[in-house]
């Protein structure tokens, strides 16, 4: 008699090669496509303008030829009096500038959304980010409306005859004055959104037990609500800091000749001019710094309450 | 399942950016142009197997009539859109000459394009465009024959001209001094302080400030020395300041400042100087003492064009002689239209005025026509320091 084998699971045969089914190979997958995101919409580019940076690549309507070159970059980083360098350290105090104001005055409208407004909070949170789903470029016209010499500020001042008609407040426009309002009227709700996140999850325990332990509300706003605050101040400051570096629609529409920033010699070079070479040194001279930027920023970010509290 | 911890992703990113970089590296720094081919008209395609949808890229203002887009009142067009209709064109803008060869070699194929003269010799460098067949222009006949053979380069006809004229500084008489209003030194002139408004192109500004530093010998302005250029470029870094703006589009900034009183000397084209009067702005054209700059511009045909009957008739729906007097009538640029004649001006004064009866007066001894710069890209470099400084 012969003794059989029963098999509780039958084996199949293979439809597929082994390696299909392994572990690595599911790993590999779920990593393959955030990095193709990565590879191909961040590094392919960046590596390409790299290589335009270089004269590895050019601009056919240049009409220079292809070879590598370091003297763009010699004249951009060493050239006696360049003005693109000067125009970067200046967009760079610019860009802090304004960032630290739009800190400034989004702290308050958080402070207010997650204190005082409480169960409206979210309602008005959304009121206000409501105009920003629309185009930033349209944002930015509007602007030109509002701050023109015949536009809606100075016709009022005129209407109230605060100002003799036809008499304009001229710095409203084209200045660094309406460069820095447009770039502080676009960024405010977007830096107040983490600090206000950070507020709202604040442990309110903590705020009664500094008001039982007789701090005042300033002394407790100072030493208890803003430290444990800081992270999402800091994530705001990024978050303006960051785009802002780049900045060219602002300026270009609003700003006057003064009042242009590093970005828009980088966009000029592309839309203006064939040498792209040039541009591309700009360009990733920016990416650089936005890179140590965030590297700089990065490391203070962290929203983990519980462990700031326990320290 | 094991995390990649970060030194996995950074050495794969970094494998994939290295395989990036050989990858371009290897291929070549420029694109493919088209030699200008010309091929024979029986070897094309029937116009009603073209696709029909024309890529143009244009200056604001210059749609064709009939389109959503042209708000200026041109007529020009308007048999092409009648028979193809509104919808059939898509029109990429320009808003200066170093843009237009730019856009056409990088962000087309264009099937027209309308650049100025002084571009043709590089957009046919660039292998960009391809003779026009003038057999296919009824009107072609009718057009100056001067302007004509402008637009030629080794014999075959790569631009047809459509209109020309004059740049300068557009002013208010009641607001300038008239002993200041002599040369484009009005320009630089600190008195007008946030009341000037040059023109954000690179070649016609280093141009500008070659005239107002006495570059002033035939075609000197267009061959500027190392040199020279660096002058320029200081000379407009000092009249900088000055500017309130530096214009981009002359309908939707320098003419509404210069209307609303922002802005009371331009740098613009005598079109601003009809539309400032009509609006009942007291103002004046400039005519230099270093003499004012001229120009011409005119349609040339995309080398990779798959609408080439469409192209033509598109065209000859510009020049033909009815299409030429409306514009000169809207705009008071001169026309290539040779038979157009004098009682077809509404305002004959101003036309005699402005100069337009007869294009060769672009190269009277007055006037600065703007061409070919063989150091462009010195030019384009400069001025953006400027921009910068």
């Amino acid at each position: 008699m012969t003794a059989t084998t029963v098999e509780a699971f039958p084996r199949r045969a293979r439809r597929w090669p082994l390696w299909l089914s392994s572990r690595a190979f599911a790993r590999f997958l779920t990593a393959a496509t955030p990095s193709l995101y990565v590879v191909l919409l961040l590094i392919v580019p960046v590596v390409l303008i790299a290589l335009y940076s270089f004269g590895l690549k050019t601009n056919p309507a240049a009409g220079s030829a292809t070879g590598f070159s370091t003297a763009n970059w010699s004249d951009f980083l060493t050239g006696a009096g360049n003005p693109f360098r000067g125009r970067f350290f200046t967009s760079l105090i610019v860009t802090l500038a304004v960032s630290c104001i739009a800190v400034l005055g989004a702290y308050p409208l958080a402070y207010f959304l997650a204190f005082v407004a409480r169960r409206h909070r979210y309602t008005i949170l959304l009121i206000i980010l409501a105009p920003f789903f629309t185009s930033y470029l349209l944002r930015v016209v509007a602007w030109e409306v509002i701050l023109n010499n015949d536009g809606v500020i100075n016709s009022l001042l005129w209407t109230l005859h605060l100002r003799a008609h036809g008499h304009a407040i001229t710095w409203l426009i084209y200045s660094k004055f309406s460069v820095a309002l447009v770039l502080f009227y676009a960024w405010v709700p977007f830096v107040a959104l983490p600090i206000f996140v950070v507020l709202d999850n604040l442990d309110r325990r903590l705020l009664d037990a500094s008001h039982d332990l007789g701090a005042t509300r300033l002394t407790t706003f100072f030493r208890v609500t803003l430290p444990l605050s800081l992270p999402g101040v800091i994530a705001g400051f990024v978050f303006v800091l960051i785009p802002t570096t780049g900045e060219f629609i602002a300026p270009l529409l609003v700003g006057g000749p003064s009042s242009q920033l590093f970005g828009n010699s980088i966009q000029a070079f592309f839309s203006d001019t064939p040498d792209w070479n040039y541009g591309s040194v700009l360009a990733i001279t920016l990416v650089v710094v936005v890179v140590i930027l965030l590297a700089i920023f990065g490391r203070f970010i962290n929203t983990d309450l519980t462990e700031q509290a326990a320290t | 399942m094991k995390e990649m911890n970060r030194r996995e992703l950074i050495a794969a990113g970094a494998a994939l950016g290295g395989a990036a970089l050989l990858a371009g590296c290897g291929s070549s720094g420029s694109t493919s142009s088209s030699s200008a081919k010309t091929t024979p008209l029986s070897k094309r395609p029937d116009i009603s197997k073209e696709p029909g949808h024309l890529s143009i890229l244009e200056w604001g203002g210059y749609e064709a009539g009939g389109t959503p887009a042209q708000t200026s009142g041109m007529w020009a067009g308007t048999p092409y859109t009648k028979e193809f209709g509104k919808h059939s064109i898509t029109y990429t803008y320009i808003v200066n000459d170093d843009q237009s060869l730019s856009k056409a070699a990088n962000g087309g194929p264009f099937d027209i394009v309308h650049p100025c003269n002084e571009m043709l010799p590089s957009f046919v460098k660039e292998g960009l465009v391809q003779p026009w067949d003038t057999s296919l222009l009824p009107s072609f006949k009718n057009l100056n024959p001067f302007l004509v053979k402008r637009g030629q380069i080794n014999g075959q006809q790569y631009m047809i001209p459509w209109d020309w004229g004059y740049a300068s500084l557009l002013y208010r008489s009641d607001k300038i001094d008239p002993g200041d209003a002599t040369g484009w030194e009005l320009a630089w002139n600190p008195k007008y302080k946030g009341k000037v408004s040059l023109w954000n192109g690179a070649g016609s500004d280093m141009e500008v400030a070659a005239l107002k530093l006495g570059y002033t010998k035939p075609g000197e302005m267009d061959n500027m020395t190392p040199a020279q250029i660096a002058n320029a470029k200081n000379a407009l870094i000092q009249q900088k300041p000055l500017n309130k703006f530096y214009w981009s589009s002359e309908y939707q900034q320098m003419q509404p400042a210069f209307k609303a009183g922002d802005i009371w000397i331009a740098y613009t084209w005598q079109d601003a100087y009809v539309s400032m009067k009509a609006a009942k702005l007291q103002v004046n054209y400039l005519n230099p003492s270093q003499g004012k700059l001229s120009w011409f511009c005119g349609f040339v045909l995309g080398s990779q064009t798959k609408n080439f009957f469409h192209a033509h008739k598109y065209v000859e729906s510009f020049i033909n002689h009815h299409a030429c007097v409306q514009m000169t009538n809207l705009f008071y640029y001169g026309t290539a239209d040779a038979t157009t004649k004098a009682g077809e001006i509404q305002n004959p004064a101003l036309a005699k005025q402005l100069t337009i009866g007869n294009p060769e007066a672009l190269l009277a001894s007055d006037v600065h026509l703007q061409s070919y710069q063989p150091n462009r890209s010195q030019y384009e470099l400069a001025w953006q320091e400027v921009l910068a400084a």
